[in-house]
């Protein structure tokens, strides 16, 4: 399964420090351990970088791909940024990944041309301005109309990758067998079936600490047995990517060696 | 794409009705989604869902039988044989010019018939002869399919002509032993066609290229031929490779009907080994009738061998026959050998063994076709059964004493299989690797 | 019903590898997709064929293959050189199958010697083969890497229970490394993990899945060859990667096929010709499953492969 590394995250308070002061170092290491953990793609969430969104992600995206020959995941709902990130991102090692578009008409009009124009694959969230439906069927509706739009930008369903978004555990409990029968119904939305990802660590928001990567592994094997195709998670979590290994093996999609879980 | 017990389930009655000899339709529905029953079963079925269960229920790449001995060709599921086993060999076809003279052909038919050779117990030889119309003269066309059909009444015939005159010439001396007619194309189509459904045989359909193929093929299905060969005009390997693979794929993955259909491929090549080698990308790679130049000896020895290899079904061992083989000019002294009858394991021991120069008795036990260590750890290469093989064989008459060599990896055996065997036996250990057998029978000679 | 070209796309590529130095190195490898399909993938580099010579004679060949190197085969740089300048040889293999110790037990410093004779004969690429005998092997081909530094050779075979020797030793001197294991694709797997646990470089690595001959088990290595791209492509496993080898000389040539006379077996056809299809159709089978470097032995099987070869590309 491919992994999506989480770590460069406006969020945390290093990586915010980091690029107020256009310090690379903090950002590069953090890329340089996932990718060495196994990340396929970096994910660089620079915010909403009102100010100096376009600088800001322009110069992430080049201190980042200096160190680690990995494509990136591009985070943002700043178009601009977007767009500086998408024209300073390296290809040779893959395309871009837009994060993202969604249901609401006025970010996937901002995004989902974005793809087309640059060639980029792109996450698109089921949800639309009314918030996250509640079946999965209803996310497969908001999909559609995503898919929709793709076809008017020239970006291929291959290029697609559906997120049908989760929701706590602890606080939403009955909602979190519809993401992952989502997925199920994601992928036969076409033929070849449609991409998929999740922001997998959403599901244990607000559990106690210990809690966390029980409730978190265990959702990535429902999710991976449905056929999930990617995981924006940390791939510095061992018990996480070795879940995740231990998955691939028991369904063949990766194979078994006794040291499997070393690679 | 088969279709699910459930998905075919919406299209039964939904009576339970119990006519079809099953307690509900979902039952019904889930033996017919695993081919083991026919929608005739159900009275109450509507036109339209048995007109559309058949045509899901039809296999995603059409079988046909040719020639009087009924070789079947077609029917293929996977793309690789480690998936599941291929299921119908390719046969091989020899192409006689019907400009050749009569000796040269005589000589043709002659080595279609001698053919025949053992490979681990199965039978293969050439099974099929193409007759092809470089003469544009139909009565000479004919002449030579009759000369053919009578002088090798057991090869299937290919009629290779696109002058539908000369195929209804040539078509009486072969029709009712199931031929193919080769040679319909766009410009020809409307006379082979009617032939074909006059006669009742198979057409090949000739398009270069796989979008007119597609074409010519949905054409011809939609004039009643449905036992259709196909030729795309791949000619090199490439396009052997790159055009029977997409074939395939469209038929298997994307139920593209048109091209779900047995393929007919020309190998021919002015020289021999070339052209050997080039068969075999078409044994491997997707070709259903294999059309060769000539079939000397050594060469359809390769290509029936490699053909049964590749056919081989990879869930099931293949297996030689249990006794006792004399390797060389073994008697009464010569050492005897006990291995399984996994047959891979049979051709590399006795292969050894004749290396060495040393000639023995080597006594294959049925193990159904287990090798030496997974026969043991599966319980049925056991000193028991050893003992029991070995004293109900002819073993004790084949040799002056009565010592018995035993592989390597079942050393821990010894003891006790000397024990159960009794009346004199003596085991000895043997080396663990076949490729240590010259050595040691060398040394102990 | 129009026809769309049904394509695959593949996650992963095959990892070229170049061996030998100076202008005569040659490249294998670096395709992205399963064999010959180039409508949908790129195949950079034609399979290559590396001719096989010994260290000493070969009296146990077949008459039908060992004639053709009567002559020069009685000594390794002479037959070498008539490999590389009369028969055109990209690469030279060298079998040390003299140093076995249940042949004539040659020392690790006679294949020290034949190997830096060798050398100095050629200037095409060397492969550089144990005799297959576990122990003595790690002995022989440490020896020879230190005899061969500088000419960046590919060395093997290193298998599971003698590859820590023979992997410090290609590391030390700077040669490729052919990976060894009995037809399984975990084991192959497995063992790749293993040596570039050692700090092996992964894109220096050959994987032998272990040949066999037409008509002894030849499917089996097909299929495992299929698999082991499968791994390498759809699924894009890093450690399934490496080129192929296939060493078919030693079993191709031990068959009764390509020995015993027409006399004997009428059935069976001309002998000469049947030793040589019986290696030119081991051969395609192997470079149908993916094979980009061969070890062969009769030049007219060579000859056919060859001219395959390019019709594929």
């Amino acid at each position: 399964m491919i992994i999506i590394g989480e770590r460069i995250s406006v969020i945390a308070k290093k990586v915010r420090e980091a690029m107020a002061a256009r310090d690379p170092k903090p950002l590069q290491e953090l890329a340089r351990t996932q990718f060495e953990k196994g990340a396929n793609y970096i994910d660089v969430s620079i915010g909403p970088a009102e100010d100096d969104g376009p600088q800001l992600m322009d110069w992430a995206v080049k201190v980042i791909q200096e160190v680690v020959p990995a494509p990136l995941c591009l985070d943002t709902t700043n178009r601009a940024a977007m767009v500086a990130g998408l024209k300073a991102h390296n290809n040779q090692w893959g395309r871009a990944l837009i994060n993202s578009a969604s249901g609401e008409e006025e970010r996937l009009n901002n995004m989902m041309p974005l793809a087309g124009e640059f060639n980029a694959e792109i996450i698109a969230l089921t949800l639309t301005e009314k918030g996250i439906p509640a079946l999965a069927e209803e996310r497969c509706e908001v999909a559609a109309n995503i898919m929709g739009k793709a076809m008017e930008c020239g970006v291929p369903m291959e290029d697609i990758w559906l997120d049908p978004l989760i929701l706590p555990v602890p606080f939403q409990q009955d909602k979190c067998k519809e993401s992952i029968r989502a997925i199920r119904l994601f992928r036969e939305l076409n033929d070849p079936p449609m991409k998929t990802t999740v922001g997998l660590s959403n599901i244990a928001n607000g559990a106690p600490k210990e809690l966390r990567g029980i409730i978190t592994r265990t959702f990535l094997v429902l999710l991976m047995y449905e056929g999930l195709y990617s995981a924006i998670a940390d791939p510095n979590d061992k018990e996480f990517m070795d879940t995740m290994k231990t998955v691939d093996v028991l369904m063949e999609k990766r194979l078994y060696a006794h040291s499997y879980l070393e690679m | 794409m088969a279709l699910s017990g459930v998905e075919i389930f919406k299209h039964l009655p939904k009576t339970n009705c119990k006519k079809c000899g099953y307690p509900t339709c979902l039952a019904f529905a889930m033996k017919l989604a695993a081919l083991q029953e026919s929608t005739d079963k159900c009275p109450d079925l509507s036109e339209e869902a048995k007109k559309f269960l058949g045509a899901a229920a039809e296999p995603p790449i059409k079988g046909i039988t040719l020639g009087p001995k009924g070789v079947k060709v077609g029917e293929e599921t996977v793309l690789f044989r480690h998936e599941k086993k291929f299921v119908n060999p390719c046969p091989i076809a020899l192409n006689i010019k019907d400009t050749e003279g009569a000796d040269a052909i005589t000589k043709h038919i002659a080595d279609v018939n001698s053919s025949e050779i053992d490979r681990v117990g199965q039978m293969l030889r050439v099974d099929l002869i193409c007759v092809t119309d470089e003469s544009g003269d139909p009565a000479r066309f004919a002449a030579v399919v009759k000369q053919v059909a009578d002088g090798a009444p057991n090869a299937g015939l290919i009629l290779n002509s696109s002058r539908p005159a000369s195929i209804e010439a040539a078509i009486g001396h072969c029709a009712d032993k199931k031929p193919l007619v080769y040679g319909a194309n766009a410009e020809n189509l409307d006379a082979m066609v009617k032939i074909a459904k006059e006669k009742k045989v198979a057409l090949g359909i000739y398009a270069k290229g796989l979008d007119a193929l597609s074409d010519l093929s949905e054409k011809v299905k939609g004039m009643g031929v449905t036992d259709i060969v196909l030729d795309s005009g791949a000619r090199t390997a490439k396009e052997m490779v790159e055009e029977y693979t997409m074939i395939r794929r469209a038929a298997l993955k994307k139920s593209f009907k048109p091209l779900g259909f047995p393929v007919i491929s020309f190998v021919g090549r002015d020289d021999s080994t070339l052209e050997a080698a080039v068969a075999s990308i078409g044994i491997m790679k997707y070709a259903s009738i294999i059309v060769v130049n000539s079939i000397e000896k050594w060469k359809t020895l390769a290509l029936l061998t490699l053909r049964q290899n590749i056919y081989t079904d990879p869930q099931v061992p293949m297996q030689v026959e249990q006794k006792i083989y004399k390797i060389g000019d073994a008697n009464e002294n010569s050492p005897l050998l006990i291995t399984t009858n996994f047959s891979l394991t049979y051709f590399i021991v006795r292969g050894e063994i004749e290396n060495s120069k040393v000639p023995c008795w080597l006594a294959i036990m049925n193990v159904e076709g287990l090798s030496v260590l997974t026969a043991w750890a599966a319980g049925k290469f056991v000193a028991g059964s050893i003992a029991n093989f070995i004293k109900e064989s002819e073993a004790s008459k084949l040799v002056a004493k009565k010592e018995l060599i035993l592989p390597g990896y079942v050393s821990v055996l010894s003891g006790s299989l000397e024990d159960k065997l009794g009346e004199g036996w003596k085991v000895v250990v043997g080396p663990r690797e076949a490729n240590q057998l010259p050595a040691f029978l060398k040394g102990r000679a | 019903m129009p026809f769309v070209i049904p394509k695959d796309t593949y996650a992963g590529k095959v990892n070229a590898l170049t061996f030998g130095s100076g202008d005569k190195a040659v490249t294998v490898g670096g395709e992205n997709g399963l064999p010959f399909l180039s409508f949908e993938s790129i195949i950079p580099n034609r399979p290559l064929i590396a001719l096989e010579i010994q260290d000493v004679a070969p009296s146990d060949w077949p008459d039908t293959v060992r004639k053709v190197y009567d002559g020069v085969s009685d000594s390794p740089a002479k037959w070498a050189r008539f490999c590389q300048d009369s028969l055109g040889a990209k690469i030279v293999a060298l079998r040390l199958a003299g140093t076995h110790p249940d042949r004539e037990n040659r020392s690790a410093e006679d294949a020290v010697k034949t190997v830096t004779e060798v050398l100095s004969a050629i200037d095409v690429p060397l492969m550089i083969l144990g005799s297959g005998h576990i122990e003595k092997d790690a002995q022989v081909l440490k020896a020879a890497a230190e005899a061969a530094k500088g000419r960046e050779c590919i060395l093997g075979k290193a298998q599971e229970e003698n590859y820590k020797t023979i992997v410090t030793a290609a590391i030390a001197n700077n040669h490729k490394l052919i990976a060894m294991s009995q037809l399984d694709v975990n084991l192959a797997k497995q063992l790749n993990i293993l040596i570039t646990q050692m700090g092996f470089n992964k894109d220096n690595i050959i994987m032998d899945p272990m040949s066999s001959a037409l008509g002894y088990g030849i499917e089996y290595t097909y299929s495992v060859m299929e698999r082991i791209r499968q791994a390498a492509l759809v699924q894009n496993d890093p450690m399934m990667q490496t080129p192929l080898l296939c060493d078919i000389g030693p079993n191709v040539w031990k068959t009764k096929e390509s020995a015993a006379p027409e006399s004997e077996l009428p059935e069976w056809g001309s002998l000469d010709e049947r030793g040589i299809v019986w290696e030119s159709v081991t051969a395609s089978t192997m470079i149908m499953a993916g094979c980009n470097l061969l070890v062969m032995r009769h030049p007219k099987a060579i000859e056919a492969v060859n001219k395959l070869v390019s019709e594929l590309i």
